[in-house]
């Protein structure tokens, strides 16, 4: 056996034998479940394979892609899922940093507000959304009894074709506005506190503490919270699914519902299966310009 | 008039922990005063509550006369150096100097001028484009020191600011800060626990203990006549050597006794001000006022040298006087004799000083020690 120091260990070609040995099975499971249903997902994009005609037998190379692209169906979805993906994230943020600020002024039961926090995010989306089903049913859910008691409503929480899109929007801000505050909390406390009072003995109000000072040192947090919950929300599809179906309309009908409904209801996986991998390049763009930012940083 | 008046400050955090108890101080305007005392002792939070910092549990701080208790910290006018600088990382080292100024809304040829000044007077000019991040430590040091110098602030508070520095470059900014006083004239409260920094700068210093303030007065005074066991033990490397005695009679004439030893009490003490017979007190020498030859009227004891630190400037001799104590005594670096060997050391009595044991305080003197022997 042979180890060098000076250029990190060199190992000798019955270690590097072993080292494979002993990973193999790992990569083996990895290749199964990870790559193979990858792979596959690919190679049925290229070929008009649905649920009536089950073979592959039809190769059509791009006409899936180019037929979701020219699909007017496709373009609202698309557009759907960017201002879905838009409004929960800047809401979130805005909410998520306001509540994290006021959360780091607070010394007492700090663990008591983290608990309460944290519970949205333990629960299942698909219990979430059951839920707030409930909840927003017009006539027997409890928001419109609530507001019919200030003589508000009764409102078509999930039915109406304006109200639908902000209600996901809510109930998934009510969901995950917490894995913001908490990222954005950790950051806060994580942060010098010199540099903010230096700020402060140099004239600087709170306001202008925070703008100057505050801002610009968080901004690595703010980066990465933000790419992670986008990345998250671009795969919404839970709420959704239990929610609304996509509808009123196609008015929300985000991205990944889309695809689920193209597959089994349009029957027509050759084309899921394009969406499937046009969704893919997308998020996986996003995490690899999380990966470079966060890799800048260091 | 920038003087600061603390009176009877205290600090007790929610936790019932009292930082700060009943801190009296005037600075005066102009002053270089040293906070000094160990790590836990207050020091700090005295500075960071005249900053504003850190809120006032009870008493007054009064800044150019006026009371500064409830006054935001941005509205004192002082400027505050931390111990590890706290510049503002994502701003060049310009933007970090004029921040306060542009605050202000200063006008820009105003604050180029004085951004220009500062930093020449710094020796950082070359510096403003960069970040902090592509400074070493001791151009960070003049970055912050520079920061407070810009906004021309009514007094300076350095928070143990040379602490993270080396030797070398401690031993520059050292007389940088003091060349700096000379120059501004302004009030400057340096808080250390580096007993170098606080002899060579300081005008006076205030040495702290537990939350407490413990003696103020000028370096030689606080090293000559140190007020309590605290500060002997603690000012100067090494310190004070301190020896358990009794007060007893001999011939109706008190004496001190000291283990084996019988010494005449110095001259130095007035007969009222010493303690009653039997009471335990402690002796205090300090290793400098211990020499390694016979002086004229000096007190000759016998030692077995236990070892021998020879520092280069001069030798630390640490020794056993038999049946008393062991002692450390600073001699010429020319002493060079094998461990256990027994030797005739002498001290001059009028540098003993003498503590009431149980009180710890100091036993009044006649005249005070102005200068060391010889």
């Amino acid at each position: 056996m042979s180890y060098s120091t000076a250029n990190g260990p060199r190992l000798s070609q019955n270690d590097r034998s072993f080292g494979w040995l002993m990973t193999a099975p790992g990569l083996l499971a990895l290749l199964l479940i990870v790559l193979f249903p990858l792979l596959f997902t690919v190679f049925t994009s290229a070929f008009d394979y649905t649920l009536l005609h089950r073979k592959y037998d039809t190769f059509v190379g791009f006409d899936n892609y180019l037929g979701a692209i020219s699909d007017e169906y496709f373009s609202a979805s698309l557009l759907v899922t960017v201002q879905f993906v838009v409004a929960v994230v800047i809401l979130e943020f805005v909410i998520g940093f306001t509540v994290a600020l006021m959360l780091n002024a607070v010394t007492r039961f700090k663990d008591v507000y983290y608990l309460i926090l944290l519970l949205p995010l333990l629960i299942n989306p698909v219990v979430v959304a059951l839920i707030w089903r409930m909840f927003l049913h017009p006539e027997l859910g409890i928001v419109n009894y609530l507001l019919s008691l200030v003589y508000i409503g009764p409102v078509n929480w999930l039915g109406d074709v304006r109200i639908a899109f902000w209600t996901v929007v809510l109930v998934d801000i009510w969901h995950q506005v917490s894995f913001m505050i908490i990222l954005l909390l950790a950051g806060l406390s994580a942060l010098p506190r010199e540099p903010y009072e230096a700020a402060r003995m140099e004239g600087a109000s709170t306001i202008q503490a925070f703008i100057y000072v505050t801002l610009p040192l968080m901004r690595p947090v703010i980066a990465v919270t933000l790419l992670i919950r986008l990345i998250f929300a671009v795969k919404t599809f839970d709420l959704v699914f239990i929610m609304t179906r996509g509808g009123p309309g196609t008015s929300t009908d985000l991205i990944s519902y889309y695809i689920y409904r193209s597959a089994f209801f349009g029957l027509n996986i050759g084309q899921a299966s394009a969406i499937s991998v046009l969704l893919l390049i997308i998020v996986l763009s996003l995490t690899a310009y999380l990966y470079r930012y966060m890799r800048s940083l260091t | 008039m920038a003087e600061i008046r603390l009176e009877n400050v205290s600090k007790v955090y929610p936790s019932g922990v009292k930082a700060v108890e009943d801190v009296s101080l005037h600075i005066r305007d102009g002053e270089f005063m040293i906070l000094l005392g160990p790590s836990g002792c207050g020091k700090s939070t005295t500075l960071r509550m005249i900053a504003g910092l850190e809120s006032i549990s009870s008493g007054e701080i009064h800044i150019q006369g006026n009371l500064a208790n409830e006054i935001d910290p941005r509205d004192r006018n002082l400027a505050f150096v931390f111990q590890n600088y706290a510049l503002y990382p994502h701003m060049t080292v310009a933007a970090n100097l004029s921040f306060g100024l542009r605050l202000r809304h200063a006008p820009q040829e105003e604050i180029s001028r004085r951004v220009a000044e500062a930093a020449s007077m710094l020796g950082i000019g070359t510096l403003l484009d960069r970040k902090p991040s592509a400074l070493s430590g001791g151009q960070r040091q003049r970055v912050a020191l520079g920061r407070a110098l810009v906004r021309d602030p009514v007094a300076f508070l350095l928070d143990e600011p040379l602490s993270n520095l080396d030797a070398k470059l401690r031993a520059g900014m050292r007389r940088e800060l003091v060349k700096l006083h000379r120059t501004l004239g302004r009030t400057i409260v340096h808080v250390t626990h580096d007993q170098v920094e606080a002899m060579t700068m300081g005008e006076r210093i205030c040495i702290m203990n537990e939350g407490r303030i413990v003696q103020v007065g000028s370096p030689l005074d606080v090293y000559l006549n140190p007020a309590n066991l605290f500060v002997a033990g603690f000012l100067a490397s090494p310190p004070m050597n301190l020896l358990q005695a009794r007060i007893e009679m001999n011939d109706s004439r008190p004496i001190l006794r000291c283990g084996g030893l019988s010494l005449p009490i110095p001259s130095v003490y007035a007969a009222d001000s010493i303690p009653r017979a039997g009471t335990p007190v402690v002796l205090g020498i300090r290793p400098e006022d211990i020499y390694d030859r016979e002086i004229p009227g000096g007190i000759s004891i016998e030692v077995k040298i236990v070892a021998v630190e020879a520092l280069g400037p001069e030798t630390v001799v640490v020794c056993e006087i038999p049946a008393v104590a062991e002692i450390s005594a600073k001699v010429g670096r020319s002493f060079t004799v094998p461990n256990g060997s027994v030797q005739r050391f002498s001290f001059d009595p009028s540098q003993l000083h003498i503590f009431d044991a149980r009180t710890t305080m100091a036993v009044r003197r006649q005249q005070a020690c102005i200068q060391s022997g010889s």
